[in-house]
């Protein structure tokens, strides 16, 4: 163990950003897009992209957030050889730790895809001189990369629930694989 | 499986005291004020119950956890026992500040003067419902300031608490 302190603040930023990316998900699928259904369709939509918008500046916030306050916590605890592959596969509390690297990887590629690729494609507007068969077309493309959206969601909260399982194996014992609920695995 | 629960509600209590104080706050100065006041109600009634769930969740896997660290170490002789105490008051605090929000402070947000008022009644009625805004503002502040400080709290627990 190194410094008190260091492991302390370490597991705070970790905590804060998961509470960020996990809690901040739910409520905004559960509560405030329960909201947003309540109101006329012209300021739900507004409500929609303000709230988007800035979600998606904290989410993006708390995975930096997650790296850095994870990298710390491996310092902490003086496992840092295993960031680098050394050992990661030896012990439950390695494979808990590539688990949460792994799942870390797939919200930073959903969120880049969502941010990158599928957002652009909803800001963009149609000129006045357009015919009925492309305004269609425009509002099938749109459907579809909202349907895209919608499953890149879902997906991220499924995610979502399972990255605190692998940190609290983490947190309170030597990973999921040896002590927790996926320990038949037999990979510690 | 008790400190995934105890993560996981936590994450989402102060999940949603951050998506509310950083996300929807700053998003209804685009939006008028009626529909404000219908999201919020909506929004409120909701979270109100989502937030007294999960602080009572975290209270029961919390009990369930304690234990686990053996026995004799939570006394206040302990540095362990005294942070314990210390999130023990915070989650009560907590929950007050919850229960006065969803109980209090959000139904004050929606009253509504009657059709014949005075214009200064009615002016005296926006300048109440101004009011509630701010009352419910600083308690969303301190809500969020006693859920954070609880968090270094509880982080420090796996290290042997830091009081």
């Amino acid at each position: 163990m190194r410094s008190y302190w260091f492991g302390v603040i370490a597991t705070y930023l970790h905590l804060i950003a998961m509470a960020t990316y996990v809690g901040g998900s739910l409520i905004m699928e559960f509560v405030v897009g329960h909201a947003q259904k309540s109101i006329p369709p012209a300021q739900a939509q507004v409500m929609g992209e303000k709230t988007a918008d800035r979600f998606l500046l904290l989410a993006w916030s708390a995975l930096g957030l997650l790296l850095v306050s994870g990298i710390m916590q491996a310092y902490a605890k003086s496992v840092e050889p295993m960031l680098m592959g050394d050992g990661l596969f030896d012990s439950g509390y390695g494979w808990s730790l590539f688990l949460m690297i792994a799942l870390w990887a797939v919200l930073v590629v959903n969120g880049s895809i969502m941010t990158f690729v599928l957002r652009p494609r909803l800001k963009g507007k149609m000129g006045a001189q357009v015919g009925a068969a492309q305004v269609q077309a425009r509002q099938d493309h749109l459907m579809k990369t909202v349907r895209q959206m919608q499953w890149i969601t879902r997906a991220d909260l499924v995610i979502a629930l399972l990255v605190p399982l692998a940190g609290a194996g983490l947190l309170h014992g030597n990973g999921l694989f040896t002590t927790g609920v996926l320990a038949p695995l037999g990979l510690g | 499986m008790a400190a995934y629960v105890v993560m996981l509600a936590w994450s989402v209590y102060l999940g949603g005291a951050l998506v509310m104080e950083l996300v929807w706050r700053p998003a209804q100065e685009h939006l008028p004020m009626a529909q404000i006041g219908v999201a919020c109600q909506v929004m409120g009634r909701r979270y109100r119950w989502l937030a007294l769930a999960m602080l009572a969740v975290i209270a029961a896997t919390g009990l369930a956890l304690l234990p686990a660290r053996g026995p004799g170490t939570l006394t206040l002789s302990t540095g362990y026992g005294r942070t314990v105490a210390a999130l023990v008051g915070c989650w009560v605090l907590l929950v007050a500040l919850v229960v006065g929000m969803a109980f209090a402070a959000h139904p004050a947000l929606h009253a509504r003067g009657a059709a014949d008022l005075t214009p200064e009644a009615r002016a005296e009625a926006r300048a109440g419902v101004g009011r509630a805004i701010r009352r419910m503002d600083a308690l969303l502040r301190v809500e969020l300031a006693v859920a954070l400080v609880a968090t270094l709290l509880g982080a420090s627990l796996p290290a042997g608490g830091m009081l």
